[in-house]
């Protein structure tokens, strides 16, 4: 356990050092922030737009305040995504490639409470970056739109933040399992990916896939009879792959 | 003296190559053990099973009677090959984290990390980031950190060999100074490395223990009378040191003749008889001699034999 917290304390020094703890929450907010605002404004961007002709008239219904959330959450989705796939997908394997892993894991030190020590590291970092840029977000939608309901709001973070976490721990799962950081990266993306594709074809079909969905209908108030199962699901799975990770370095042969 | 590490019918394939072929070995407290072999001969296979890093396809590794299994990395200071560190940590912090993973207190870090850093002299950059230290730094930073926590056995894998002249004496003269205080195991292909350090060599080749035990032992041992014969390049010299080496013309008490170098060597078995005979066989032959010498096999023979002809020799444990 004292190992452990050093192994932690090292990561976290290193996501400071090296500006990931700056630019991921950035990259957060900036995503969160962009939602209410670009929504809140489409109409005035659009008539600077240019290429209107003389006297069009521009109506478009400001969302709801939930609307713009669940917005937000779909961006995540995507972009977001993906930026936290890149940031986590070398954290293994760079280490073992480069001989760092090495470093470490001659020492007593146990290789889960290594895989551990990255694993709560990224999690911190993620629901931190999820933090702020929701609630970047949250703000400028009370700001410009109006107060969406408190708890829903944070229902729908907690449930998002679960999806985040799975994602990120495919990404460190293949980080152990793959010599490539890309294929890491591009592995969990795709995976997430045919989750959530599968989730749209096979609404009834209880997966991870579907939490994302059901996270974007919790902060607009709207409860999901699923959403206890799949909330389930998706903590045994993220617990799967942490296992699966554990395991698989267990068994690495290290340079 | 006590046996520290003792390793039994280890064993390491990668696919369908064996890298390592069942080796036995043994390491006892207080001696400083060279694993000698040519480039290829599995002493990096080996060193990175003995510190946990490759799991061993079979065999066993006991470090005072405790496996694998009991976690002996804590006795164990290593250093790789090729050290890598976490380039954006400044060297203090290297290793005060090195010994924090070795369960040090953090205040008892920091005092053995200062220690470490004045002992092999990088106090002065010890604020400064590792990602900009030179290679004998880093070679340096590496002993420091392999020994930060007071091992009872230091494992260097190849510490020298990627020196320059200066930094290998320097790291050479560093060895010397710890062998005094704990037991040191480290890899060399250069066997005058070996002999000017350490006790004990451990010759390895084609993943086998080729020959094992103490340096005086080993010398002696293997220790075989030789003349080394250098002839003018007339052709009737020529043709009779060809005739020599080929087999064809043979001698009372020379077992063989072999080309080395641009001599002819000749092992014997009667230092006085053979000198005899061959200067008899000289003035009947008519051969011009250059310059004659008779004296014994060194290490070096020894060692050049068990690594092209492996097989022939029998192993002896210290």
């Amino acid at each position: 356990m004292a190992i452990w917290l050093v192994l932690v304390r090292k990561e976290v020094v290193e996501a400071l050092r090296s500006m990931k703890a700056v630019w991921l929450p950035l990259v957060f907010i900036l995503l969160g922030a962009m939602q209410p605002i670009t929504s809140y404004y489409m109409p005035e961007i659009l008539k600077h737009a240019g290429n209107m002709p003389e006297g069009s008239i521009i109506q478009i219904p400001v969302p709801s305040a939930g609307e713009v959330l669940a917005q937000t959450l779909s961006q995540y989705g995507t972009l977001g995504l993906l930026i936290v796939a890149l940031a986590f997908m070398g954290m293994i394997s760079s280490e073992i490639n480069s001989g760092t892993a090495s470093f470490t894991l001659v020492k007593p030190v146990g290789r889960t409470s290594f895989f551990l020590s990255k694993w709560a590291a990224a999690l911190l970092l993620v629901w931190l970056s999820f933090a702020a840029g929701f609630g970047a977000s949250w703000y400028y939608t009370v700001l410009l739109i109006g107060a969406p309901d408190a708890g829903a709001v944070v229902q729908g973070f907690l449930l998002y933040g679960l999806w985040l976490s799975f994602v990120v721990t495919l990404t460190l799962l293949f980080s152990s399992l793959l010599r490539s950081p890309a294929g890491a990266a591009f592995a969990s993306l795709g995976t997430a990916a045919v989750l959530a594709v599968a989730s749209s074809l096979f609404p009834h079909a209880w997966q991870p896939g579907l939490l994302a969905g059901i996270a974007a209908e919790a902060v607009q108030a709207a409860a999901n009879p699923k959403a206890t199962a799949v909330v389930m699901i998706t903590a045994a799975a993220t617990a799967l792959a942490a296992v699966l990770a554990c395991l698989s370095m267990k068994r690495k042969a290290l340079p | 003296m006590n046996e520290l590490l003792c390793v039994t019918g280890l064993k390491r394939t990668f696919g369908a190559r064996a890298a390592v072929e069942g080796i036995d070995m043994s390491i006892k407290e207080g001696r400083c053990v060279a694993l000698l072999g040519p480039n290829g001969a599995g002493k990096t296979t080996t060193i990175r099973m003995l510190t946990g890093l490759l799991p061993p396809t079979s065999g066993t590794i006991k470090f005072r009677g405790e496996g694998m299994e009991d976690d002996f990395r804590r006795h164990i200071g290593y250093l790789p090959q090729a050290p890598v560190y976490y380039g954006w940590m400044s060297g203090r912090e290297l290793l005060v984290h090195a010994g924090r993973l070795c369960g040090l207190s953090a205040a008892a870090a920091e005092a053995r990390a200062a220690e470490m850093l004045e002992r092999v002299g990088l106090s002065d950059a010890a604020r400064r980031r590792v990602g900009g230290y030179s290679g004998g730094m880093k070679q340096r930073l590496g002993i420091a950190q392999a020994l930060v926590h007071r091992p009872r056995l230091v494992i260097m894998d190849e510490p020298v060999s990627a020196l320059d002249p200066i930094g290998r004496r320097e790291v050479l003269a560093l060895m010397r100074e710890l062998k005094e205080e704990t037991t040191v195991l480290f890899s060399t292909h250069v066997l005058h490395d070996a002999e000017s350090v350490c006790d004990d060599v451990i010759i390895m080749a084609d993943g086998r223990v080729a020959a094992a035990g103490a340096v005086e032992e080993l010398r002696s041992r293997y220790r075989q009378p030789i003349i080394e014969l250098r002839v003018e390049e007339d052709a009737r010299s020529v043709a009779w040191a060809d005739e020599m080496a080929d087999g064809r013309r043979k001698l009372p008490h020379v077992d063989s003749a072999e080309h080395r170098d641009g001599s002819l060597r000749f092992a014997v078995d009667d230092l006085d008889a053979a000198r005899i005979a061959l200067m008899q066989e000289l003035v009947r032959e008519g051969v011009k001699a250059a310059r004659l010498e008779a004296g014994f096999s060194t290490l070096e023979d020894l060692f050049l034999k068990v690594v092209e002809g492996r097989g022939n020799l029998a192993r002896t444990r210290s």
